[in-house]
């Protein structure tokens, strides 16, 4: 999880060494802890270290981690040469490590020729059957490969052995979500919320496939979670204060014909409102007619 | 830490003060062959001087308070982690090749 001071933090950090400020090694330490993918800049600044014997020499026993993340940095920016030269040396270094292993697989992957990578990554699996980060990786496979069904049986095959990897019910809610089957990656987005209650992203995205999913019923749950994700983040979420505007547009809509439903309280709605155009007075003022329109014409609606 | 540590030790300096004080004053009680009603003036002080000053230390040397609200910049998550075990590399970086030639050297 990324908080707001993590960013800023890896921000300035970023800006500091582009800049020739120093703080590299900091800066990939930030990196690979909050698990963030800004692979051009790791391999950039990895590789500097990497080329300079005097700094490589400081880093003690976490050179060698250091190789890893420049060698998946390089797979991702397709500098596959790169990568090949840094798990060279690992491989020196640690033969028989499996975890070597599985980033000589990755390379085989990288460069596409899946049924290698595939083989590979199977006899890693049969001496280590629960190695998570393989089973992952075969779904990552599928994926890349186009098949997405493939994937989706992988992943809930997984998902029956490691429950609580919450990464890989994200993964598969999101799969859902971009083949458009709402229901399950709401099924998935509910398991999340469960697991981790207090993180307001996961509450938002809920929300919002229950808003695409419509039906007054889910959009009034819609704007229930909606309105934790503004509980949760203290109203700086633009995305949930739009999302609970839309919300009640929408069920006042759905509800025009039915009276007898109770009303929704119209507080809420404004609240959202009022706290959308003073950020936009605040942060670009330049948009303000813009979103005052929008909203007018929500409420008409 | 410097001025909290030392303050929370004279705290507890005041406090055993204030122990040897009470053990002497029932010795003269004894003597004196008098009832204990409550202890004397300077050991109440004394025990009040204490609790706050070892409370201050205990509050100010361990080091700085954490945030608890879900919103506060510290708390508040703005962006999930990338799913890097789940990582494909047959992206659009691809088409980009890097622009710079980089090169492993040893």
């Amino acid at each position: 999880m990324v908080t707001k001071t993590e960013e800023s933090q890896v921000n300035r950090l970023e800006n500091q060494v582009d800049n020739g400020g120093g703080g590299a090694w900091e800066y990939l330490c930030l990196v690979r802890k909050l698990k963030v993918r800004r692979s051009d800049k790791v391999l950039k600044h990895g590789l500097s270290i990497l080329n300079d014997p005097k700094k490589r020499s400081t880093l003690g026993p976490d050179e060698w981690t250091l190789y890893e993340q420049v060698a998946v940095a390089a797979m991702d920016c397709h500098t596959l040469d790169v990568a090949k030269d840094c798990i060279k040396v690992l491989q020196k270094k640690f033969p028989e490590s499996k975890r070597v292993g599985r980033l000589e697989a990755m390379l085989l992957e990288a460069k596409g020729s899946w049924a290698e990578a595939e083989k590979a990554y199977s006899s890693l699996l049969e001496e280590n059957p629960l190695d998570q980060v393989i089973h992952k990786r075969m779904v990552a496979m599928a994926r890349a490969q186009g098949n997405i069904s493939g994937a989706i049986e992988w992943l809930n095959k997984y998902l029956e052995i490691f429950m609580a990897d919450h990464d890989a019910w994200r993964e598969l809610a999101e799969i859902y979500a971009s083949l458009q089957m709402y229901k399950q990656a709401a099924f998935c987005y509910e398991e999340l919320i469960l697991s981790q209650p207090t993180v307001s992203l996961y509450h938002l995205s809920y929300a919002d496939v229950l808003y695409t999913l419509g039906g007054l019923e889910n959009i009034q749950t819609a704007k229930k979670y909606y309105s934790s994700t503004v509980e949760l983040t203290g109203g700086k979420n633009i995305r949930a204060l739009f999302g609970i505007c839309l919300c009640s547009a929408a069920i006042a809509q759905l509800a025009k014909g039915r009276s007898k439903e109770e009303k929704e309280s119209p507080e809420l709605h404004s609240l959202a409102a009022l706290a959308l155009e003073k950020d936009y007075k605040q942060r670009a003022p330049g948009k303000l007619p813009l979103l005052i329109t929008t909203l007018k014409s929500l409420k008409i609606s | 830490m410097g001025l909290g540590f030392f303050v929370g030790v004279f705290g507890v300096l005041i406090l055993s003060h204030a122990a040897y004080s009470t053990i002497q004053y029932r010795s003269l009680l004894k003597i004196m062959e008098e009832e204990f009603s409550g202890p004397p003036m300077n050991v109440v002080a004394e025990l009040l001087l204490g609790l706050v000053l070892c409370m201050w230390a205990g509050l100010t040397v361990p080091g700085q308070f954490l945030s608890i609200h879900p919103d506060s910049d510290d708390n508040r998550i703005v962006s999930l982690p990338a799913n890097l075990d789940f990582m494909i590399f047959n992206h659009r970086g691809k088409v980009f090749a890097s622009e710079m030639d980089m090169k492993l050297k040893h």
